[in-house]
């Protein structure tokens, strides 16, 4: 497997966000990096921190140890506490040609923060009066306070892309128009038409759609719907309709869904949080009939049940005698959304079956030269984050459009193997950090965001827990196979080749024990490169040498140390290295600084820990400290100048 | 593979305590293999000696290099442009790469950091043995591919001395007797009648030996 393989939680992203990267800033605690590294590929951290489907956690090879790492949540943490750092995005100077978008949604206002970097002049149409698109209209407050999208967007209209509300296609302006004074145009429509099941009685006052209501509650309406309020379907909508139904004073809301939990596209997370605040939830339940006389009243359900037919899949079918009915105020319809395209339709744009717009390629390529399209109206309904990665795209593909590029060669990235089960029962096992959450009381009385967000102390725990896939030791041509590799590797990944050593990037900890004994030096670990770590020893020396030159000491500490304290360089001495595990300093890195005129060396391994991060890590740090003793002994230094500090400071 | 191991630090300080420059030249071959002077013992020794200096209130130069075999002229000239900088070489190779150096770079004296101890093999539990005595004669088809000569305290080579017990050898007993080990093996191998042939008393090689490649030194 080659060194470069992608870590599977940055190739599930649809943007390939490079999580292990901003992850692995936030546990070093340099935040301002983390937010630095999300948004090098995307314009909503604080959205995606939020309301992420995190396609990257179900990816995460810690999972197959205990629990992945929660990597929205960081991402939340990351946006929320850089929230007053002034992020510089460069703008122009710009290219002559402009590009319309059409849509204010995450789509569009990706495709325009992108094409904006990118050095183009752009203009935002939409339809309502507000940005936002689903991320504001269509999740509730709760779980997405608008306040935190506005952020993520005036992120992007600080950057001097224009925005023009209240303008919508067809009604206030034309495709033909926009190409006038645009030389590109990117459609990104959204879908927010409800699709309606084929019952009866769905005519009948008091049967909505959910993202009629949820527009509503979003624009400040407090709706109250009835005691008994049924809402069919199984996705985030559906959720977020009963919750907030729980919200509006509502006592007795029912969810019922065809299909069961596992079949649900809310996580299981979602529907825990909404039964704690008391929805029920009727799976395998399908409504028949809406029932009323003037309104609704009841809704006729029937069971289902799945039947094998043969294919893998499963067919739902309707047990037979399981009618049964509910008492219901009010319906919510929340099983899916087509694209509204019905004002364009007479634009010669191709358009599939449901509304959506056909494109071409990947690209968002149309019919139309110069125009293109992406999220929700090209694919249905997705995600914000695949809503993020067609934007993205689409800014790519006009680009090369405008400036005559050849197509971008899409390349599928190689993905780190899962961990083999040996090694995966070599690392120690560690506990998901809980989100903390408002109490249920509080809850179900307001509109305020359930979830609080890590702490600094927990978000640092949190991200120390990645496994830094991929970020582990090669072997160079210096290799002499020795072999020593293959002898100290704790979970025997380093292997005998057939003429050097090799190291499974796939399978290596990043615990550096290899290359601090490599005798040829020709083992560098990536998560912390010998060229690094010596510059980094090299600083603190010469900040030392400067501050106080005869009078001071050199510390070497575990990053791993004391995760619940943070940030650790202000509690520290002045003369600190940190260390991803310190059984990668080697005897050179304790003899080293006594050499430039240290009066000691100090080795403060991590005590917080019950144990190592990384197996055996123990035993070579008190080899090397041996070895380096015996040296400076030989040398006529006094060995104690060089300490291992075990005892907590506390 | 040539076993070595590294001076001790006192003797090394002590041959170059005149010296105010020297090179630091490791091996990338043998030596490297057994931890002693490869690039990273290199880089030890050269911090050592730089500090070892400043505690005595003095300073050096010392410059850091390695090259991939010692004992091959050809790499040795390579460095004969660095080496001109230098007072004094501190080779870390083994016997025949200080004196290769030695050969070919004829103004600068080199110094010796290792002490080459014996042609050896790894045994994967991080030790070198001794295992060739490089006799010139080997026998090792009669004795099932281990070597009395190098591995038996007395160099006996028609049978264990009568000093072995339990399998350990009287001399130093942590040593197994390596005549108990061939024994074993031509057991397994069923080739015990191997031992009833004699072995010669080796002609003791006259030194230095040398080895001729005729096709490159043959007349024309």
């Amino acid at each position: 497997m080659s060194i470069s393989a992608m870590p599977p939680c940055q190739a599930a992203c649809p943007i390939h966000t490079d999580v292990r990267g901003y992850v692995g800033a936030i546990a070093r605690g340099d935040i301002e990096e983390a937010i630095r590294i999300i948004r090098q590929v995307n314009p909503f951290p604080s959205v995606c921190g939020r309301i992420c489907t995190r396609a990257c956690e179900s990816a995460c090879r810690r999972g197959q140890v205990d629990e992945p790492i929660a990597i929205a949540s960081l991402k939340r943490f990351a946006a929320d506490r850089t929230k007053g750092l002034k992020q510089v995005l460069r703008t122009g100077p710009y290219y002559t040609e402009k590009v319309a978008i059409v849509g204010g949604g995450p789509s569009g206002l990706t495709a325009a923060h992108d094409l904006t970097l990118l050095g183009y002049k752009v203009t935002v149409f939409e339809a309502h009066h507000e940005l936002g698109g689903m991320m504001t209209r269509g999740v509730p407050e709760y779980r997405l306070p608008k306040s935190v999208v506005k952020e993520d967007i005036d992120l992007i209209l600080s950057m001097g892309v224009e925005a023009k509300t209240g303008m919508a296609l067809g009604r206030d302006i034309t495709i033909d128009e926009l190409l006038k004074d645009y030389q590109a145009v990117f459609l990104a429509l959204g879908s927010e038409r409800s699709v309606f099941p084929k019952c009866k009685g769905v005519e009948l006052p008091g049967v909505i759609t959910a993202v009629e209501f949820l527009k509503q509650v979003s624009h400040g309406q407090r709706p109250y719907l009835g005691k008994s309020i049924v809402v069919v379907g199984g996705g985030h909508t559906a959720i977020d309709a009963a919750r907030t139904c729980i919200r509006l004073g509502s006592p007795d809301v029912t969810l019922i869904y065809r299909r069961t939990v596992n079949e649900m596209s809310a996580g299981k997370v979602e529907v825990e949080e909404a039964e704690s605040e008391g929805v029920k939830f009727r799976y395998l339940t399908a409504p028949i009939e809406f029932l009323g006389r003037g309104k609704v009243e009841k809704v006729r359900c029937v069971e289902m049940r799945f039947v094998a037919d043969g294919s893998r899949r499963r067919r739902l079918v309707p047990m037979e005698n399981s009618e049964f009915e509910i008492k219901a105020d009010a319906v919510i319809l929340a099983i899916g959304y087509n694209p509204k395209t019905d004002d364009i339709k007479e634009i010669e744009l191709i358009s599939g079956k449901k509304g959506t717009i056909v494109v071409k390629d990947e690209m968002g390529t149309t019919n139309i030269k110069g125009v293109f399209a992406g999220g929700d109206v090209v694919s249905g309904p997705m995600s914000v984050i695949d809503a993020i990665a067609s934007g993205k795209k689409a800014a790519d593909a006009i680009h090369r459009y405008l400036r005559n590029l050849p197509p971008r060669e899409i390349e599928e990235p190689t993905v780190l193997r899962p961990l083999d089960e040996k090694i995966v029962n070599l690392i120690v096992k560690t506990v998901r950090q809980k989100m903390p959450t408002l109490p249920i009381k509080e809850r179900i009385k307001s509109f305020d965001e359930v979830n609080l967000g890590y702490s600094p102390e927990q978000a640092v725990t949190c991200a120390q827990r990645c496994l830094n896939c991929g970020s582990g030791a090669s072997v160079s041509e210096d290799c002499v196979a020795c072999f020593n590799c293959v002898m100290v590797c704790p979970y025997g990944v380093a292997a005998p080749g057939e003429e050097k050593a090799h190291i499974d990037i796939s399978q290596c900890q990043a615990c550096g024990i290899c290359a601090a004994e490599c005798p040829a030096s020709a083992i560098d670990v990536k998560l912390e490169t010998k060229e690094a770590s010596r510059k980094k020893l090299k600083d603190v020396i010469k900040s030392a040498k400067e501050e106080a030159p005869e009078d001071f000491t050199i510390e070497f500490y575990c990053q791993y140390e004391e995760s619940e304290g943070h940030p650790k360089e202000k509690k520290r001495a002045k003369y600190s290295v940190g260390k991803p595990c310190m059984a990668r300093v080697d005897v050179y890195q304790l003899i080293h600084p006594f050499e430039e005129g240290s009066k000691g060396v100090e080795i403060n391994k991590c005590e917080h820990h019950h144990e190592c991060r990384f197996k055996g890590c123990d035993e070579w740090i008190r080899k090397h400290i041996e070895s380096a003793q015996k040296i400076l002994g030989e040398i006529g230094i006094d060995a104690d100048r060089l300490k291992l500090i075990t005892e907590k400071k506390k | 593979m040539v076993v070595a191991e590294i001076k001790p630090f006192k003797e090394i300080k002590d041959t170059l305590k005149h010296y105010k420059k020297v090179l630091i030249v490791g091996c990338g071959a043998c030596v490297t293999v057994c931890l002693s002077g490869g690039r990273k013992q290199v880089e030890l020794l050269a911090s050592a000696l730089k500090t070892s200096r400043k505690v005595e209130g003095d300073e050096i130069m010392v410059g850091e290099m390695l090259i991939p075999r010692q004992c091959e002229p050809k790499f040795v000239d390579m460095i004969k442009g660095e080496a001109g900088k230098y007072e004094v070489i501190l080779s870390m190779g083994c016997g025949a790469g200080v004196q290769e150096i030695a050969e070919r770079i004829e103004n600068i004296p080199v110094l010796p950091a290792l002490n080459t101890t014996f042609i050896g093999m790894a045994d994967e539990k991080g030790q070198y043995l001794e295992v060739c005595a490089a006799c010139g004669d080997c026998i090792l088809s009669k004795t099932g591919g281990i070597c009395p000569v190098a591995r038996c305290a007395k160099s006996l080579i028609n049978g264990p001395c009568g000093g072995s017990r339990g399998g350990m050898c009287e001399v130093s007993k942590d040593n197994p007797c390596v005549w108990q080990l061939i024994y074993d093996r031509l057991v397994k191998l069923n080739m015990l009648h191997l031992l009833k042939g004699i072995s010669q008393p080796k002609t003791r090689s006259v030194h230095p030996r040398r080895m001729v490649r005729e096709d490159l030194t043959s007349k024309k």
